[in-house]
C-alpha cells in the first residue's frame, strides 16, 4: 500500500508541529471520537494505516475546514481525511448508508435514487428556459440534487426562480440533463465517480456553451469554483450573484419582513470562499429585517455536521447534535429566524428544531426564500 | 428426476461415490482435508433494470417492457451471493468464477464481479438465447458449468426482473447434485454445507447439504461492498472469456423460445384489484381526510 | 382431462394456508375439466392431516415415511417424481413458498413458478404471473404436454370455499431411498422482540421511499401520534434500519391490524400479501405502485410533502 508514505509526503505532514490548534477548532470533537491532530500523527508516524481505516469516527468529519484554516503550518488535515476515505472507498468499505449514496448518483445522477425524469418535475409550472430542451441562456441556474428533489427545499429553487425572474435575469436550467455536482460525493471518498461526474458536467456546459453558472448550494458552488479547474466558466454561489442584483437595483422590495434574523454561515461558503459579506448584504438589505450576528460567526461559525457526506453518514455517536447547540445559541440572540445560504444547513438546522421541539419560537429559512417573500 | 440414473454429473474436484453415505464425514473423498477447506465457487449474476422507482411502459410487441430510460444495474440478491461468494473464498481459500448471459453491456457487472474478488468472468451470448425460460437459462448454465471444477454454485433467490426464482433449483437438478434456496447463512464443514434457510414468518430452518451444491442467496445474508469506480477501471481491461452457442456445443433448437417449454405471451398492466379511493394530493386536504379516516374507524380516540 | 395434484404443505404438523388455497383453484381448475382433485401428502406421523385433507379432495394420496419428516427437499422430490410418473397428473400445484421453491420440478415437463392465475383451455395451460417486482403482469403458455407444473402464489386464492363431499385416503407404500445429499438439522424461531406487530390494531409502515434511516424517527413520531406502532417493508430490515421484529412480509410478519398505514411502500406482494383486513392507506408518489392495487384510500404524493403536514395536523388534535 503506498498510501501511508504517499499521505505524508502529498500532504507535507512532516512539517506537523503536533500543536493542537486543528484539534481544538474541530467542531467535530465536541461529539465525536474523532481527533484530527492525533489521526495525522498516527499517519504520519506509524507503518500500517490499517488500525486507522477500523475508526468508524473516519465517517464523523464534516469536512469544514477548520482544521486546515488554523493550521499555522499551512498544511490540509481535512484533505488528508478525505484521502483516508477514498482509500476505504476504492476498496469498497464504506457504511452502506454511503454505499447506497454512491450506487444511486452514479445510477440516476443524484445520491437520493430519484429517477432523472423527474429532476425537473419541480419547475413543471414555470416558465423556466432549459437548456436540454434547446433553449438558450446567459446564465445556467445550476438547481443542485437536494434542491430538485427534496419538497422543503424545492421552496427554495422556487424562490430563486422568483428572484431571478423579478430582476429579469437572462437564466435556464439543465432541467433533466442536470447532474449532482460531485462535491459531496468527493468528500465520501468516492474519487473516481467525482471525477466521472465532472468530466461528464463539464461535456455538458460545453454543449450548452455555458460561461456563467449560479448555484443554489455552497456545496454545488465550492466544487464548480474550486475541483473542476475549468475556466472555460465562471461559477457563482447565488449570494453573490443577487447581491450585485440588489446593488444594480434590479430588485425593489414591497414588503417589510419584521423579524430579528440571524445568519449561520455555510462553511462551504464562508469558511472554504471566503463569502462572508454577500449574505449578510442581502439580509440588511430586506426591509425590515433586524439582522444579530451570532457571537461564533464567519470563519468561527458552528458547523452544521450536513457537510463531508453527512447526509449520508449516521454519526458514531448519539451526544448533543450541533444544530441543537446553534438553535439555542439563536434563541439565546433574541432571533426568530436563522437565516441560512445553504440546502444541508438549512436540513440539519429544521431537523434540529423539530428534535428540540422549538419549532413555535424559532424558523429556519434560506436567505433566498426571506427575499423572494420581501419583493 | 431419479439422482442415481438421471445424474450424469461428477464433480472432479469431490468424487463422491453413489454409495457414499453422506454423513459418515468420510474425508478421504473429499477435497475438505483436516487441514483446512478450499472452496471453488461459481456465481451466476444478472444484469436487470432498476425498476424500483420507474414508471414502466409495456413495449409495442406486448412482449416486453420498454427498457428506454431504465437503468441498469445488477440483481438485487446476486450482489448479496457474490459478496457471501467472495467472502466464503476469504475464510476457506479456493477461487469464484462469476457467470452472466447477454450481449456485451453484462460485462458491466461482471466487472462488479471482479472488483469484490471474483477470479475470472465468463460471458455467455448468443442471439438465439432470446426468449429462454428459467429452465433453458439453467440448461445454457450447465452445459458451461459440467466441464467446471466447483464445490458450490451460488446465485440469488430470484431476480427482480422475471423473479422465476427457478435457475437454481434447475441447473442443480440438471447437475444431479444438491442444491437449498433462499440461503441467508453458510458455514462450510467437511464435505458438507451447514445452511440457514430463510422460511416464512421469521422463522429459519437449519440444513447440512453435501458439496458440490447450488445455493441461491437471499438478500440480508451479508453487506454486500461498494464498487468503487476507479477499482471498475483498474479491472476495465481485464479479460472476460466469451462463449456463444457454438462455443457451448449447443443447437439452436435446445435454447430460446423454440428451446423453452414456457414462453410469455403478453405483458399489461395489473388492473387495480380493488376500487381503491383516491385521496387529494394537496398535502393539508389530504391529511384532513386521512385524520377522518382514522376517526371514523377507529384509530384516533 | 385427468388429474389434478395438489402437493400438501405442512409444518409441525400444522396444514399452511396455501394448501387450502391450492385445492380451491384446484378444484375449481377440476370442475371445469372434468378431471379428478388429488391431494398429495407427504411426511411423518401425518394421518390427521389426511383426515381434515379429505373433505377438500376427491382422494388424498398419503406417502408415509420416517425419512419425510421435517421437509426434506431432496425426499420430497424424488417421491414427487415418482408419484407424477406412475398418475400422469394433468397438472401440479405446488406453493410459491420456501417449500415450494426447493423442489426443482420435472425439468422435462413444462413448469413455471409464482402463478397468480391458471387456467386450463381445452386441455392448454395459461398462466399469470408477476414480473418488476409486480409492476408487470406476463401471461404464460405452455407447449403441449401431458403434464405440467405451476407454483402458486400464496394469498392469490381464497382458502375458503365449498366442502365437496368425502373422498377417499389412500396410504401408499413406497420405497423410500437413504437421504444422501441434504439432512434437516433444525427449525430456529424468530426471536422474540419488544413489539409484537401482529397484536397492533393500528401499523404505520415505512418502506424504502423514505430514502434515508434518519427519516424513519418522522415515521416513528407519525405513528406515535396515531397510537400505532412502526412497522416496515423488507428492504429496511435489509438495510438494518429496522429491527427485523418490526417487518411485515412473506419473511417477516403476517399482521391483521384494524388500520394500516403504508408510507413510502410500493408494495411487493410479499409485503401486501401479508397485510389480512383491515383498512389500508397508501402514501406513495408513484400512481402505478402496486400497493395501490390493495389499498382503500390511496394518496398519490411524495410522503415528504404529505407526512409533516399530517403529523401537524395530530398534534394539534392532540392539543385539543
Amino acid at each position: 500500500m503506498d498510501g501511508e508514505q504517499s499521505l505524508t509526503e502529498k500532504y507535507e505532514l512532516f512539517g506537523c508541529i503536533q500543536c493542537g490548534r486543528c484539534s481544538a477548532g474541530c467542531p467535530i470533537s465536541l461529539n465525536s471520537a474523532l481527533n484530527i491532530r492525533k489521526l495525522i500523527r498516527e499517519v504520519t508516524v506509524h507503518q500500517v494505516l490499517e488500525p486507522i481505516y477500523e475508526q468508524g469516527e473516519l465517517w464523523d468529519c464534516t469536512t469544514c475546514s477548520i482544521c486546515s484554516l488554523r493550521c499555522p503550518r499551512g498544511l490540509k488535515p481535512h484533505e488528508v481525511l478525505i484521502s483516508i476515505r477514498s482509500i476505504l472507498a476504492e476498496e469498497g468499505n464504506v457504511p452502506a448508508t454511503v454505499r447506497d449514496a454512491l450506487e444511486e448518483t452514479f445510477k440516476h445522477g443524484n445520491p437520493y435514487g430519484q429517477i432523472r425524469s423527474k429532476r425537473f418535475e419541480w419547475a413543471t409550472d414555470l416558465k423556466i428556459k432549459n437548456f436540454s430542451q434547446g433553449d438558450r441562456a446567459e446564465i445556467l441556474y445550476f438547481v443542485g440534487c437536494a434542491p430538485s428533489y427534496d419538497p422543503r427545499l424545492q421552496e427554495v429553487s422556487r424562490a430563486l426562480v422568483k428572484t431571478f425572474t423579478q430582476a429579469e435575469v437572462n437564466f435556464g436550467i439543465l432541467g433533466n440533463e442536470e447532474n449532482c455536482c460531485g462535491n459531496e460525493i468527493r468528500r465520501m471518498g468516492e474519487e473516481g465517480l467525482f471525477e466521472m461526474l465532472r468530466a461528464d458536467n463539464i461535456k455538458l456546459f460545453h454543449n450548452h456553451e455555458i460561461r456563467h453558472i449560479v448555484t443554489t448550494s455552497s456545496h454545488c458552488y465550492n466544487t464548480f469554483k474550486n475541483e473542476y479547474k475549468d475556466d472555460s466558466f465562471k461559477a457563482e454561489h447565488y449570494t453573490i450573484f443577487v447581491a450585485e442584483l440588489i446593488q444594480k437595483g434590479k430588485l425593489s422590495f414591497s414588503k417589510e419582513i419584521k423579524k430579528v434574523v440571524t445568519y449561520q454561515d455555510p462553511c462551504f461558503l464562508g469558511k472554504q470562499n471566503g463569502v462572508y459579506e454577500e449574505p449578510r448584504f442581502i439580509l440588511r438589505s430586506i426591509p425590515g429585517i433586524t439582522f444579530v450576528d451570532f457571537e461564533r460567526c464567519r470563519e468561527r461559525s458552528l458547523c452544521c455536521e450536513g457537510g463531508g457526506g453527512r447526509m449520508w453518514i449516521d454519526a458514531s455517536d448519539s451526544g448533543q447534535r450541533l444544530g441543537e447547540v446553534r438553535i439555542r445559541e439563536a434563541i439565546a440572540l433574541g432571533a426568530e429566524i436563522i437565516a441560512t445560504a445553504c440546502p444541508f444547513c438549512l436540513l440539519k438546522l429544521d431537523d434540529a428544531i423539530t428534535t428540540i421541539g422549538l419549532a413555535d419560537k424559532i424558523q429556519v429559512r434560506d436567505i433566498i426564500e426571506l427575499l423572494a417573500e420581501a419583493i | 428426476m431419479d439422482r442415481k440414473s438421471g445424474g450424469k454429473y461428477k464433480s472432479p474436484r469431490l468424487a463422491f461415490s453413489e454409495c457414499d453415505i453422506f454423513f459418515s464425514g468420510s474425508a478421504e473423498h473429499s477435497s475438505f482435508s483436516n487441514t483446512g477447506a478450499i472452496v471453488d465457487i461459481i456465481v451466476c449474476v444478472k444484469r436487470v433494470p432498476d425498476t424500483a422507482g420507474a414508471t414502466i411502459e409495456i413495449a409495442d410487441d406486448a412482449r416486453r417492457i420498454r427498457e428506454d430510460g431504465l437503468v441498469f444495474d445488477m440483481n438485487d440478491c446476486d450482489k448479496y451471493a457474490v459478496e457471501e461468494a467472495v467472502g466464503l473464498k476469504k475464510k476457506y481459500g479456493g477461487s469464484v468464477t462469476a457467470i452472466a448471459l447477454g450481449t456485451e453491456d453484462v460485462e458491466d457487472i461482471l466487472r462488479m464481479c471482479f472488483v469484490t474478488g471474483c477470479d475470472e468472468g465468463i460471458r455467455l451470448t448468443d442471439k438465439a438465447f432470446q426468449g429462454s425460460d428459467a429452465v433453458t437459462i439453467a440448461r445454457i448454465l450447465h452445459r458451461l458449468i459440467q466441464s467446471m471444477k466447483f464445490d458450490l454454485i451460488l446465485t440469488g433467490a430470484q431476480a427482480t426482473d422475471d423473479g422465476y426464482g427457478q435457475v437454481g433449483s434447475a441447473l442443480a437438478e440438471l447437475m444431479g447434485i444438491s442444491h437449498a434456496t433462499l440461503v441467508i447463512g453458510i458455514e462450510i464443514l467437511d464435505g458438507k454445507a451447514r445452511v440457514h434457510r430463510e422460511l416464512e414468518g421469521g422463522m429459519e430452518e437449519v440444513v447440512e447439504i453435501r458439496l458440490p451444491a447450488v445455493l441461491t442467496i437471499q438478500t440480508g445474508i451479508n453487506i454486500p461492498r461498494y464498487v468503487s469506480i476507479r477499482a471498475l477501471m483498474k479491472v476495465a481491461q481485464k479479460e472476460i472469456k466469451v462463449l456463444d452457442l457454438k462455443g457451448l456445443g449447443m443447437r439452436e433448437e435446445e435454447v430460446g423460445e423454440s428451446g423453452s417449454n414456457t414462453s410469455i405471451e403478453r405483458l399489461f398492466l395489473p388492473p387495480l384489484t380493488k376500487e381503491m379511493e383516491i385521496l387529494p394530493s394537496d398535502p393539508g386536504e389530504a391529511a384532513t381526510r386521512v385524520v377522518k379516516i382514522l376517526k371514523d374507524k377507529g384509530g384516533l380516540v | 382431462m385427468g388429474r389434478i395434484f395438489v402437493l400438501i404443505e405442512h409444518r409441525k404438523g400444522a396444514i399452511r394456508d396455501i394448501t387450502w388455497e391450492m385445492l380451491i383453484k384446484g378444484r375449481e381448475l377440476a370442475l371445469r375439466s372434468g378431471g379428478e382433485l388429488t391431494a398429495l401428502l407427504l411426511g411423518y406421523q401425518i394421518r390427521n392431516l389426511a383426515e381434515k385433507l379429505v373433505q377438500r379432495a376427491d382422494e388424498v394420496l398419503v406417502v408415509e415415511d420416517e425419512k419425510l419428516s421435517n421437509f426434506n427437499g431432496e425426499i420430497y422430490q424424488r417421491v414427487l417424481s415418482k408419484l407424477i410418473s406412475e398418475y400422469k397428473p394433468a397438472l401440479t400445484l405446488i406453493g410459491h413458498t420456501s417449500f415450494g421453491m426447493e423442489l426443482a420440478g420435472q425439468l422435462e415437463l413444462p413448469i413455471t413458478t409464482d402463478c397468480i392465475d391458471l387456467c386450463l383451455e381445452n386441455g392448454a395451460l395459461k398462466a399469470v404471473r408477476q414480473m418488476y417486482t409486480g409492476k408487470v403482469n406476463a401471461e404464460i403458455s405452455f407447449i403441449g404436454a401431458p403434464s405440467y407444473i405451476v407454483t402458486v402464489r400464496p394469498d392469490v386464492f381464497p382458502a375458503e370455499g365449498q366442502q365437496t363431499g368425502r373422498g377417499e385416503i389412500k396410504y401408499l407404500s413406497l420405497p423410500i431411498e437413504e437421504i444422501k445429499y441434504k439432512k434437516f438439522i433444525e427449525y430456529i424461531e424468530p426471536a422474540v422482540g419488544e413489539v409484537d406487530i401482529t397484536r397492533a390494531d393500528i401499523l404505520v409502515s415505512v418502506g424504502q421511499g423514505i430514502g434515508d434511516k434518519k427519516n424513519i424517527s418522522m415515521i416513528a413520531e407519525l405513528s406515535e401520534l396515531m397510537g400505532g406502532v412502526l412497522a416496515c417493508s423488507r428492504p429496511i430490515v435489509d438495510k438494518k434500519w429496522l429491527p427485523k421484529e418490526r417487518q411485515v412480509g412473506l419473511s417477516g410478519k403476517t399482521v391483521k391490524p384494524k388500520l394500516y398505514l403504508a408510507i413510502g411502500i410500493s408494495g411487493a406482494f410479499q409485503h401486501i400479501s401479508q397485510i389480512k383486513g383491515g383498512h389500508i392507506i397508501a402514501i406513495n408518489k408513484d400512481p402505478r405502485a402496486p400497493i395501490f392495487g390493495v389499498a382503500d384510500y390511496g394518496i398519490v404524493e411524495d410522503l415528504f410533502k404529505i407526512v409533516p403536514v399530517l403529523t401537524s395536523k395530530l398534534k394539534e388534535i392532540k392539543a385539543g
